[in-house]
């Protein structure tokens, strides 16, 4: 190995090592990269590796704490049902918006593995038993011990016949809304979009609480997914925006209000 | 049994026991490498998502399971912290809220021949370069920190760490290649 190619190792060793522990700054980023492409792949690798195992071996016992895993348990969960519907247009439970592209390779991926899994292993192993939002929504009543359960009312521009209600924990950072009536939106003209005014936020900024689709004016059930953290709602609304949603709403079209008494 | 392949099939039983068994391990990390209490919490949901949602890339060549999610948590983990030193340019480390940790130790939670063998394989290793190696991946301290904690300079700082990994991962092959061959595991 001449001195040139071994100064070079060297340099892309301790850059990569940084990379892993520390994080490179945007320049050694770019000189990281450049030194990358000459070197094998498998040695990076082998580091990272490395410093996984070491994590391993050093890792602490304590538990997650109780909410923090009850929180990550439900998130996990509503997850895989989100992408269970992205594969069953049958669902009569609300589908998940449109700009959470992002699942769909999952969710195709999950899908195929889904029928190999069947036709492969049918009669060797015990079938997955699936939960709906409508368990999780009843687990969620049973263990949250700060529930706020409300009542959908009229917003300025009411749906006729839309009703249902809305449950959030706090502490759990979770909630779920029930819909009835609701008019069937067509996802690639118009979503609906939940707003959760926090009483640590500015009126004119509340968060928001995720975009989603109405299936059918039958029942359905959609997960709350607030973008922030939300420490003290007072007013939970609903609003007809575009496509994907907003990130600051007109107000225009505004059908459902929950106001927290 | 790798439980990642069932989270994939949609199988919501086998989050509880993801939980279970990765848990301590990503809460350990996120506590160590994380720059306030409230951040690790933020973290390790920002994990378990990722894990749920990639679920589908593990696969039983890629080594062992547990492995994968730590290679997975320390690269979040190392882009928040990165991230949160850039937005705190102007404040000193030590001012941050950190998470008080101990000194390492061999794991509770997992005794997988990987582990073991990282284990023996630190304790050969000089004992200016564990230190370097525990203070950095372990305490997650930057360099620069490192270099004023234990009045070496940056540049031997850097090296300590890259000469004991490199030292660590040859050893690690050694025992290895000993374990498959039915030899005696360092």
């Amino acid at each position: 190995m001449s001195d040139g190619t071994r100064q070079n190792l060297d340099r892309w060793e301790d850059l990569h090592v940084a990379r892993l522990l520390f994080g490179l700054s945007p320049e050694e980023q770019v000189e990281y990269e450049a030194l990358a492409r000459t070197m094998p792949a498998e040695t990076g690798d082998e580091f990272e590796r490395l410093i996984a195992k070491i994590d391993v071996a050093w890792a602490d016992s304590k538990a997650l704490p109780p909410h923090l895993r009850e929180s990550i348990r439900a998130k996990a969960i509503a997850e895989i049902m989100q992408a269970r519907q992205n594969t069953s247009p049958l669902s009569d439970i609300s589908r998940p918006p449109s700009r959470q592209m992002n699942l769909l390779p999952w969710a195709i991926a999950a899908a195929c593995l889904v029928v190999s899994f069947v036709t492969l292993t049918a009669n060797r192993n015990p079938p997955v038993v699936p939960q709906d939002f409508a368990e999780m929504r009843a687990n969620l009543l049973s263990s949250a011990k700060d529930l706020i359960e409300l009542k959908w009312a009229d917003g300025p521009t009411p749906v006729a016949g839309a009703e249902g209600d809305i449950v959030w924990s706090h502490a759990l950072q979770q909630g779920y809304m029930r819909f009835h009536g609701l008019t069937v939106n067509v996802p690639t003209t118009e979503q609906y979009q939940l707003w959760i005014f926090d009483k640590n936020q500015s009126e004119k900024t509340p968060v928001d609480g995720g975009v989603f689709d109405i299936t059918s004016t039958g029942d359905v059930i959609v997960p709350i997914h607030s973008k922030l953290h939300v420490a003290n709602a007072y007013l939970f609304a609903v609003t007809i925006e575009k496509p994907g949603g907003v990130v600051v709403s007109s107000r225009d079209r505004l059908p459902l209000l929950a106001a927290v008494k | 049994m790798p439980l990642l392949p069932r989270i994939a099939l949609g199988d919501t039983t086998a989050v509880d026991e993801c939980l279970d068994r990765y848990g301590a391990l990503v809460w350990s990390l996120a506590s160590r490498l994380s720059p306030t209490n409230a951040d690790a919490e933020d973290a390790v949901q920002e994990i378990f998502i990722h894990l749920w949602r990639n679920a589908s890339r593990y696969r039983d060549d890629m080594g062992e399971e547990v492995t994968f999610v730590s290679t997975i948590a320390r690269r979040k983990l190392i882009d928040r912290l990165r991230k949160f030193r850039r937005d705190q340019a102007h404040q000193s480390p030590d001012e941050l809220d950190r998470v008080e940790v101990g000194n390492p130790g061999l794991s509770a939670i997992d005794h997988s021949d990987d582990s073991r063998r990282a284990v023996a394989c630190l304790e050969k290793l000089r004992e200016n370069e564990r230190q370097a190696i525990e203070l950095s991946v372990y305490h997650g301290l930057p360099q620069s920190r490192i270099a004023e904690q234990t009045g070496t300079p940056l540049g031997t700082v850097k090296t300590l760490i890259r000469r004991g990994l490199v030292q660590l991962r040859n050893c690690m092959k050694i025992g290895s290649r000993l374990h498959a061959e039915g030899g005696v595991s360092v």
